[in-house]
C-alpha cells in the first residue's frame, strides 16, 4: 500500500519520516517482527520484570490471541506493539520500520494511520455520539468530508450500529459501546487492530458476538487482529494463540 | 470537529463549567466596570479641570512658564483684539479667554487679606467655565466693577454678594493702585487651595488696576476636545514667539498625577483580578482534566499528539471563556444602564472639598479588551492545568480511573 500525503493532517508539513519513509510505506507480509523484547516495571524501588526477551512474529492478516494469567505480560506486550509503552530493550518493527528509530511525531503518525485500538472499558468520548466518536479519529486523518462520512457509515454498518449512530455512550449497552470502539478502530483502516481484553467487561453472549465480529473483520477486511485475553471463549476462536507466563512465551500455536 | 467536541465538552460536567464560567464572567464584568469607572472618574476630573480653571490649554509668551521674572508683565502679550482674533481664527478654536493674574490685597471693612487675582472676560468665561460652581450670587458677566470671590477667600473676608471690596495692587510701573468692586458671587471649584486665595475681576478692570494693556495668558476653548495637538501645531506655526501648554501639564499636580495614580491603581487591581480568575480556572479545569486522563490517553493512543490534545482542551476553554466573558460584558453593560445609571457618589478626592458623582463610561475598546483578557485567562489557566496531563505517558493516562 502506498500512502499519500492527502492523508496527512491538512496544513501540516510532513516530517522527514513522513516524506521519506511513510510515503514509500509498503505492507510487509511480516507485520510485527519482535526480537528479544524485555520490559520492567518499577514498584517503588522494586523492579518487576513484565517481559523477558520475548521474540515472535505476526504475519499480515493473522488473528492472534495473547493469553496468560494476570501479570503474565499480555497487556504490556500489546501496549508495546501499539507504541503505548516505550520500548526499553529489544526491537519491534512494523512492516519493517523499527520502533526505536522513530521520533514522537512519527509514532503519532503510525498510531493515527496504522494502528487501531480496542480497550477493555471501551474508552469512548462521553459527550460525542456513536457517529461522532468514530468521525473524530477519521477526521484526524485529514480526509475529505465525503470520504469521512463514507468510512463512518461503513464502519457503523459493519458493526450493525448504523441505526444507533446518534446515541451517546451512556445510552448504549456495554456490547454496543464495544462495537462502537471496534467501528472506531475499523474506520481508520489500520494495518492492525490491537484489542486489550475486549470481552472482559461484557457478558458471555455479547463477548462471543464481539469476537465473531473481529473474526469477520479479519477475514472479510483482511485486518490483522491481535487480542489479549484470558477468556477461554476468545482463545477457542483465535486461529493462533500466543501464551505468556511470567513474561515469557510459554507456547505459540 | 474540534469545536463541536469542545462545545459538547462544556456539558460534560455542567456544574464545573458553570463554576469556571462564573469565575470568568464575574471577573470580566468586574474588569469592564472598573475600567469604565477609571475612565469615568478621569474624564470627569478632566472636564472639571478644563471647565473650571484652565480651558483646554493656554497660550503665553515662549519660556514664560519656565522662569520666575522680577517683572513678569514685561513678558506678557499684547492685549489688543488683533492677537485674540488671530488665535480665534485657528480652525480648532471655539473661544479664547484673555487673562492676567496678579497678587493683591483685598479689604472688606476692617479685614485685609492677600489674594491671587485673575482678570478675566467674565461674560465669555461664564459660558465656557461651567463647572465653576457659584455658591452664592451669580457669575461674573458684564458687571464693570464686579468681583467673584473664591469660597475660602470670601469666608476669610467675611464677604457676601453686594459687599464692597477694595483691591490694592502694584501697577506695572511700580506704584500702588486701588479699585473698589462689588461682590457679585462666591464660587468654588472643589479645590481648596484654589478657592482659598483666588478672586476674579473683569480683565479691563485688571488692566486698569495694573496700568497695562497687556494680557498674561490666553485660555483656549476647543470645538473638538481631542484636537489640542492640531491646535498646538497651528499655534506654533502662526505664533513663533508664543507657546501652548495643555491643561494636563498646567494642572500636573492635581490632574495628571491623579490620572497616573488611578492608572497605576487600575493596573494593580487588574493583575489581582486576573490572578484570581486564573487561579479559579486552574483549580476547576485541573479537576476536570484529571478526570479525563483516560480520554486523553485514548486520544493519544489513536495518534493525537500532545499538541492536538492541548488544542482540544484549549478550544473548550476558549468556547467557555468567550461565552463567559461576553456574558460578563453584557451584564456589566446592563448594570451600568440600570443599577449604576445615576453614577456612584464619591467622597471628596484629595485636594477637593465636595462629593461628586462618577459615571461609569463603558467604551467599545474596553469591552474588546475585557473579552481578550477573559480569553487569555482561560487559555493560560487551562494551559497550566493541562500541561502535565497531556505530556504524561499514554499507558499511565490509560490506566487512570
Amino acid at each position: 500500500m502506498l500512502l499519500d500525503l492527502s492523508r496527512s493532517k491538512p496544513g501540516s508539513k510532513p516530517s522527514k519520516f513522513e516524506a521519506e519513509t511513510l510515503l514509500e510505506w509498503k505492507d510487509s507480509p511480516i507485520l510485527f517482527d519482535c526480537r528479544e523484547i524485555s520490559f520492567d516495571y518499577f514498584l517503588g524501588n522494586t523492579k518487576m520484570a513484565a517481559l523477558e526477551k520475548v521474540s515472535f512474529q505476526i504475519r499480515s492478516g493473522d488473528f492472534v490471541a495473547i493469553s496468560g494469567p494476570s501479570g503474565s505480560g499480555k497487556s504490556t506486550l500489546l501496549n508495546l506493539l501499539g507504541m503505548i509503552e516505550p520500548l526499553q530493550s529489544g526491537e519491534i518493527a512494523l512492516d519493517g520500520h523499527s520502533y526505536s528509530s522513530l521520533r514522537e511525531r512519527d509514532r503519532n503518525w503510525i498510531r493515527r494511520f496504522k494502528l487501531g485500538f480496542i480497550f477493555q472499558s471501551f474508552n469512548l468520548i462521553d459527550v460525542l455520539n456513536a457517529e461522532e466518536n468514530i468521525e473524530y479519529f477519521v477526521n484526524s486523518q485529514g480526509l475529505g468530508m465525503a470520504e469521512r462520512k463514507s468510512r463512518v457509515e461503513d464502519a457503523l454498518k459493519a458493526v450493525q450500529l448504523w441505526e444507533h449512530r446518534f446515541k451517546k455512550p451512556h445510552q448504549m449497552s456495554g456490547g454496543q459501546r464495544q462495537r462502537v470502539a471496534i467501528a472506531r478502530a475499523l474506520a481508520k483502516k489500520p494495518r492492525v487492530i490491537l484489542a486489550d481484553e475486549p470481552t472482559a467487561s461484557l457478558d458471555q453472549t455479547t463477548g462471543r458476538e464481539i469476537i465473531e465480529l473481529l473474526k469477520k473483520l479479519n477475514t472479510q477486511e483482511n485486518v490483522t487482529i491481535v487480542v489479549s485475553s484470558h477468556d477461554p471463549m476468545v482463545l477457542e476462536q483465535a486461529p493462533r494463540r500466543l501464551r505468556l507466563k511470567d513474561g515469557k512465551i510459554q507456547s505459540d500455536s | 470537529m474540534i469545536l463541536k467536541t469542545a462545545w459538547r465538552g462544556l456539558a460534560r460536567n455542567s456544574r464545573r463549567s458553570l463554576a469556571v464560567g462564573l469565575t470568568v464572567g464575574v471577573g470580566a464584568a468586574a474588569l469592564f466596570l472598573f475600567d469604565g469607572f477609571n475612565i469615568g472618574i478621569t474624564n470627569q476630573y478632566r472636564e472639571n479641570t478644563i471647565h473650571s480653571r484652565y480651558g483646554y490649554g493656554q497660550l503665553n509668551t515662549k519660556g514664560y512658564r519656565d522662569q520666575v521674572f522680577e517683572e513678569p508683565w514685561k513678558e506678557w502679550m499684547d492685549g489688543g483684539d488683533e492677537l485674540l482674533d488671530q488665535v480665534r481664527a485657528i480652525p480648532e478654536v471655539s473661544a479664547v479667554f484673555p487673562r492676567a493674574e496678579f497678587f493683591a490685597l483685598l479689604t472688606n471693612g476692617s479685614i485685609t487679606l492677600s489674594g491671587r487675582g485673575q482678570g478675566v472676560d467674565g461674560e465669555a468665561e461664564s459660558k465656557f467655565f461651567t463647572t465653576l460652581n457659584i455658591e452664592e450670587g451669580k457669575s461674573l458677566s458684564d458687571q464693570a466693577d464686579g468681583i467673584l470671590l473664591g469660597k475660602g477667600l470670601a469666608r476669610s473676608l467675611n464677604a457676601k454678594p453686594g459687599d464692597r471690596i477694595t483691591v490694592l495692587a502694584n501697577t506695572t510701573r511700580g506704584s500702588l493702585n486701588a479699585l473698589d468692586f462689588t461682590v457679585v458671587g462666591i464660587f468654588h471649584t472643589g479645590s481648596k487651595d484654589f478657592d482659598d486665595v483666588v478672586f476674579r475681576i473683569p480683565i479691563r478692570q485688571a488692566q486698569v488696576l495694573l496700568d497695562t494693556q497687556k494680557i498674561e495668558i490666553i485660555s483656549i476653548g476647543l470645538k473638538d476636545p481631542n484636537s489640542w495637538i492640531d491646535f498646538a501645531t497651528a499655534a506654533t506655526e502662526k505664533f513663533p514667539n508664543l507657546e501652548s501648554t495643555p491643561f494636563a501639564v498646567l494642572d500636573k499636580v492635581y490632574y495628571q498625577h491623579a490620572v497616573d495614580w488611578l492608572d497605576s491603581q487600575f493596573r494593580v487591581i487588574l493583575i489581582i483580578i486576573l490572578l484570581v480568575v486564573i487561579l479559579g480556572i486552574l483549580n476547576s479545569v485541573s479537576t476536570g482534566i484529571l478526570e479525563r486522563k483516560r480520554e486523553i490517553g485514548t486520544l493519544r493512543a489513536n495518534g493525537e499528539s500532545s499538541a492536538d490534545v492541548m488544542k482540544l482542551l484549549l478550544s473548550e476553554s476558549l468556547v467557555l471563556g468567550g461565552l463567559s466573558s461576553s456574558l460578563g460584558v453584557i451584564v456589566a453593560l446592563i448594570a451600568n444602564e440600570t443599577l449604576l445609571a445615576n453614577g456612584i457618589l464619591m467622597p471628596p478626592s484629595p485636594g477637593l472639598t465636595r462629593q461628586f458623582h462618577v459615571w461609569i463610561e463603558l467604551q467599545p475598546f474596553m469591552g474588546v479588551k475585557t473579552l481578550v483578557l477573559g480569553l487569555v485567562c482561560t487559555v493560560v489557566g487551562t494551559f497550566f492545568a493541562a500541561w502535565k496531563v497531556v505530556k504524561m505517558p499514554i499507558s499511565e493516562a490509560l490506566r487512570s480511573i
